[in-house]
């Protein structure tokens, strides 16, 4: 019974070390996103879609000349994230968040997410 | 061409199906992310002009929630893959599109095997499967034309109908499968194109994917 438990617990973490892995495969990270660059940006979410392949928000971001742009921010699957114990329903309409990550490449005001903070200072890595 | 025809015909009829020794494959599988490599490749002139013509914003079948090629389905990672094994049957349920997949087990002397092929998705070609000793084998003909893999490096390598798609599914150990897949393609590439694979066990249950077109789509900001 030890020996089954022991076993289990090695294939939970392997498991996990799976989903720690980069998620987002369907637009292949690297060949969408540029990995040299971070980037933060902090705006009110507008939308929140929780899917597969590739969950996403959309936030309108001011500007310094007080202007508002909206921006894209890719994700990973919603099975993948629900996995790893992303916390999704913490993300509210309407609530400022602070997205980083990296920017799209040939594709304006898009990005995947690494990391998001709430407006209360949680931070959620997926 | 002679080359490739050698190296087909050993590798198909080298296996004798084996039952007493079939492994036992059954279970849930999942890509670690870890363990893939392509072994160098050799394209044709019209395989390098298809492959550098590749565009990841429109050309990707993923986008319309349709799987091209088998290592493509096997390459995403952390998605469960989950095999059942019959008597006659393997059936390997890929998370990833949602895409099941039951194949006959067949003899692979016999002219005209069963095949077994998933609906909408003409890129995953058709599909007979046997046992070569500790071996699960798949092979796969009638491909429709597109692309081996949409990610990372190996983005755009193309396929051609030509194409025959060779899987030997194995156990590396209790918990890890070894999957390699060899593509025979003379229209795209000089020799073989062979990509190695291995998805470690997982306690995680199969989910549904549910892919919307829409969704998969390549959106932009408003």
């Amino acid at each position: 019974m030890a020996a089954i438990l022991k076993m289990h617990r090695w294939l939970s973490l392997v498991s996990l070390l799976a989903i720690a892995a980069p998620a987002f495969a369907h637009h292949s990270v690297p060949v969408n996103f540029d990995q040299s660059k971070d980037i933060t940006i902090t705006g009110t979410l507008t939308e929140a879609k929780w899917i597969n392949p590739h969950s996403r928000f959309r936030l309108d971001v001011k500007q310094d000349d007080g202007t508002t742009v909206e921006w894209l921010v890719e994700m990973g699957a919603v099975n993948t994230m629900r996995r790893a114990g992303f916390d999704i329903d913490k993300f509210v309409i309407g609530d400022t968040v602070t997205i980083s990550g990296w920017p799209g490449r040939d594709r304006n005001r898009t990005m995947l997410l690494r990391t998001a903070v709430l407006k209360d200072g949680t931070r959620l890595t997926p | 061409m002679r080359k490739i025809s050698v190296f087909l015909i050993g590798l198909l009829y080298c296996a004798t199906a084996a039952h007493a020794q079939r492994p036992d494959l059954s279970g849930n599988w999942i890509l670690n992310g870890g363990k893939t490599t392509f072994a160098e490749w050799h394209l044709t002139a019209d395989g390098e002009r298809r492959f550098k013509a590749y565009d990841f914003k429109k050309d990707d079948p993923a986008l319309k929630c349709i799987g091209t090629s088998w290592t493509r389905v096997w390459l995403n990672p952390n998605v469960v893959v989950r095999i059942t094994q019959g008597d006659d049957f393997v059936r390997l349920q890929y998370e990833w599109m949602d895409i099941d997949r039951r194949i006959p087990i067949v003899d692979p002397t016999a002219s005209n095997a069963k095949r077994g092929n998933i609906t909408g998705m003409p890129g995953l070609g058709y599909s007979a499967a046997w046992y070569d000793g500790n071996t699960l084998v798949i092979d796969t003909n009638n491909i429709e034309p597109g692309y081996v893999s949409t990610m990372q490096e190996w983005a755009g390598l193309p396929q051609s109908r030509m194409m025959r798609t060779i899987e030997r599914i194995s156990l590396a150990n209790a918990n890890l499968l070894d999957i390699q897949i060899t593509h025979v393609d003379p229209a795209n590439y000089r020799d073989p194109l062979v990509v190695n694979i291995t998805y470690p066990r997982t306690t995680f249950e199969l989910m549904n994917y549910g892919c919307n077109p829409e969704d998969a789509s390549v959106v932009e900001p408003r």
